[in-house]
């Protein structure tokens, strides 16, 4: 699992399985800050190799196999037989996939440092519901003429949630357990919702729904890629500042506070940062569980910070993204498995191996 | 307590008398008392009096079994979703449906009985490995990482074939309508057994919630107690989700409404859960034939609807989520 190189110049201690022993061997020698940070670096730089890696092979394959130099040929744009299904059908696809995976994993680290639990992803606080719900009502209604105008509800329907579960868990400062309750109610009220829809509509348009609320890149490119890669552009001074506030934060909120930081008005700025990305993201895509769950928490295994780091966390969730998505159109040929489904497929695998390796949770 | 039965009596009673044709109570008992063969008594005694069965049965039954997870996983957001049961009933269902094993909602019965049952054992012999044990944390994630798997495989199933589909978001939304009367009888000793498991086990989940160690201490032996109730809760859920579809809420809400009612211990907001559980599944199935007459909301949709503005008023209340 880890293909990073060992970096322990310490004491035998990193040499114990990573799970639990990593943070404290951390906080034990105060010393070894500098060597967190510098795993962290080329952690970071091979999940960046890695992600380029499994970009270039999603590009190579498919129903049909294009040879790595015909790929790079159409990249540079020389054009060529492989133009149409490299240069219009599969690199969009990629590209919209790793947008998405990052956007889901940086909002996953956001979300499960505000509610201090690693199990909350943006589903957790409505999004997802909200999108599925909101698409659902608008369809229902007749209201959107064009396939088009999708991703901007389910987005709209997905900050709306967001907004609305806050404001119900708001109540002198952000509780976690209060937070996550009401989410998961919110969430419940909406999907009947989406239940109610899928009864009562015809075969084929209940068909096209639950498709999209798996989540699936099928059919889906530049159109949804470019106003994702905006959000994500705007949003990178606020994850800088982010990324400085996720250390206290991850500290119990009294810790925090007496270090200095506004707890209160951080929670808030990291959960709407977070709500945004996952909004924007589900919209794309649609709802893709258990990237954002699992994103960070691999991610922070891998660096072994006690914090979430945000730029490795990104980079997993790209990767677990199209990582799935490659597999989900490879795997049985002419079936298009959504990617969604994939992911948790494989999302929950991993959540029980990881309980069944630590042993004391 | 007497309130909750008297509600429990009054939504049966609703049950029976509302509908597309509304029938006087007075009418309503004498169809059950004297049998007949009127339009009225034939309505009364062939769907409502069935349908109302399945909903008294299935809300306690839900209830009961929220407020014995909720003890033995101390975690108040427990459910029947959480430990996975919810999904590893629907599971079963869709690949009944699939390998075309079962055709209406009769014959998911085992098949959504099954899954629950598995997915319970799969998430209790994960959650029990390693140091510990089955401990609250370990059991509501092995839960959920379970649900989210099954709801993978599922939904590859239901996006590659659209026959199953058509079938499966019947049984998947959740409703007391267009069920057989033979489905009660045959969920009604598992219901009765998982009932008692769980009713058992009071005392001892009154000594769970101070914790393990203190439990230990008092003399209670805790895996024996968590054992107990959460097979019982198993049954429960698994025959109450085999009748109606997964009907959410339920188990999440009631508990929480029935520890604010009385402070009495497991001993009284368990029957008190499952009195409440029935009342509500029954009013929400009674509102669902009205709000939209002459067509139904299934109750699955109601209980999410009307159960939800409840649960945040109460989180909002001080103490609440903490």
């Amino acid at each position: 699992m880890t293909t990073a190189p060992t970096t322990s110049t310490g004491p035998t201690t990193s040499r114990t399985p990573y799970p639990h022993s990593a943070g404290l061997s951390v906080l034990r020698h105060r010393r070894l800050s500098l060597l967190l940070h510098r795993r962290a670096a080329v952690v970071v730089t091979v999940l960046l190799l890695l992600l380029a890696g499994v970009m270039l092979l999603a590009a190579c394959v498919g129903q049909t196999y294009v040879p790595p130099g015909e790929v790079w040929r159409v990249l540079r744009g020389h054009g060529g037989p492989y133009d149409l299904v490299v240069g219009e059908l599969r690199v969009p696809r990629i590209v919209l996939g790793a947008l998405v995976g990052a956007a889901l994993g940086l909002s996953g680290a956001l979300v499960q440092t505000v509610t201090r639990n690693p199990l909350a992803s943006p589903d957790v606080i409505g999004v997802g519901h909200g999108a599925a719900a909101a698409t659902v009502l608008a369809l229902a209604a007749g209201t959107v003429a064009s396939p088009g105008a999708l991703p901007a509800v389910a987005v709209t329907g997905g900050l709306a949630a967001a907004a609305l579960v806050s404001v119900l868990a708001w109540r002198h400062g952000m509780q976690p357990s209060r937070f996550v309750l009401t989410g998961v109610g919110i969430g419940v009220a909406l999907s009947a919702v989406v239940q109610l829809y899928l009864t009562d509509s015809e075969l084929a348009a209940a068909e096209q729904v639950k498709l999209w609320l798996t989540g699936s890149l099928n059919g889906r490119g530049w159109e949804q890629a470019g106003p994702l890669a905006r959000v994500l552009l705007l949003s990178l001074p606020a994850l800088v500042w982010a990324s400085r506030a996720l250390r206290p934060l991850g500290l119990d909120a009294d810790t925090a506070a007496a270090l200095g930081v506004r707890v209160q008005r951080t929670q808030l700025g990291l959960t709407v940062l977070g709500v945004v990305l996952a909004a924007v993201a589900t919209g794309a895509a649609g709802p893709i569980g258990f990237v954002a769950l699992t994103g960070p928490q691999l991610a922070r295994r891998l660096t072994r910070t006690p914090h979430l780091p945000l730029a490795a966390s990104a980079l997993t969730g790209a990767l677990i993204v199209v990582g799935a998505d490659l597999v989900a159109r490879t795997l049985v040929p002419p079936l298009e498995i959504p990617v969604g489904a994939l992911t948790s497929l494989v999302g929950g695998p991993y959540l029980l191996w990881l309980l069944g390796r630590s042993g004391r949770r | 307590m007497g309130v909750a039965l008297l509600l429990a009596v009054t939504a049966a009673a609703l049950s029976l008398a509302v509908g597309t044709r509304p029938v006087p109570l007075s009418a309503v008992l004498d169809a059950l008392v004297h049998g007949g063969s009127s339009p009225d008594a034939l309505v009364v005694r062939s769907l409502r009096v069935p349908r109302t069965a399945i909903g008294l049965t299935a809300g306690a039954a839900l209830g009961l079994s929220g407020a014995a997870l909720q003890a033995v996983t101390r975690n108040p957001l427990a459910d029947p979703g959480i430990l996975g049961l919810s999904q590893g009933a629907a599971a079963g269902v869709v690949f009944a449906i699939a390998l075309g094993w079962a055709n209406g909602f009769d014959g998911y019965v085992w098949y959504a009985f099954t899954g629950a049952v598995l997915a319970a054992c799969v998430v209790y012999a994960i959650a029990s490995r390693g140091r510990g044990g089955a401990s609250p944390v370990k059991l509501a994630l092995a839960g959920t990482a379970l649900s989210a798997m099954t709801a993978g495989a599922t939904t590859v199933v239901l996006t590659s074939s659209s026959a199953t589909l058509d079938q499966f978001r019947f049984w998947q939304v959740g409703a007391l309508s267009g069920r057989d009367a033979a489905t009660v009888g045959r969920m009604l000793p598992f219901l009765a057994a998982g009932a008692l498991l769980v009713l058992a086990c009071a005392r001892g989940l009154d000594a769970l919630a101070l914790g393990d160690d203190t439990a230990r201490a008092l003399g209670h032996r805790v895996t024996l107690v968590r054992g107990c109730a959460a097979l019982g809760a198993t049954v429960l859920t698994a025959a109450a989700v085999a009748a109606t579809g997964p009907i959410a809420f339920v188990g999440l809400a009631v508990p929480h409404l029935a520890r604010r009612l009385v402070n009495g211990g497991h001993r009284w907001t368990l029957p008190l859960s499952a009195l409440l559980g029935a009342a509500l599944l029954l009013v929400a199935d009674v509102a669902g034939r009205v709000v939209r007459a002459p067509a139904e909301v299934p109750a699955g949709v109601m209980t999410a609807l009307v159960g939800v503005p409840v649960l945040v008023v109460l989180l909002r209340r001080k103490g609440m989520a903490s």
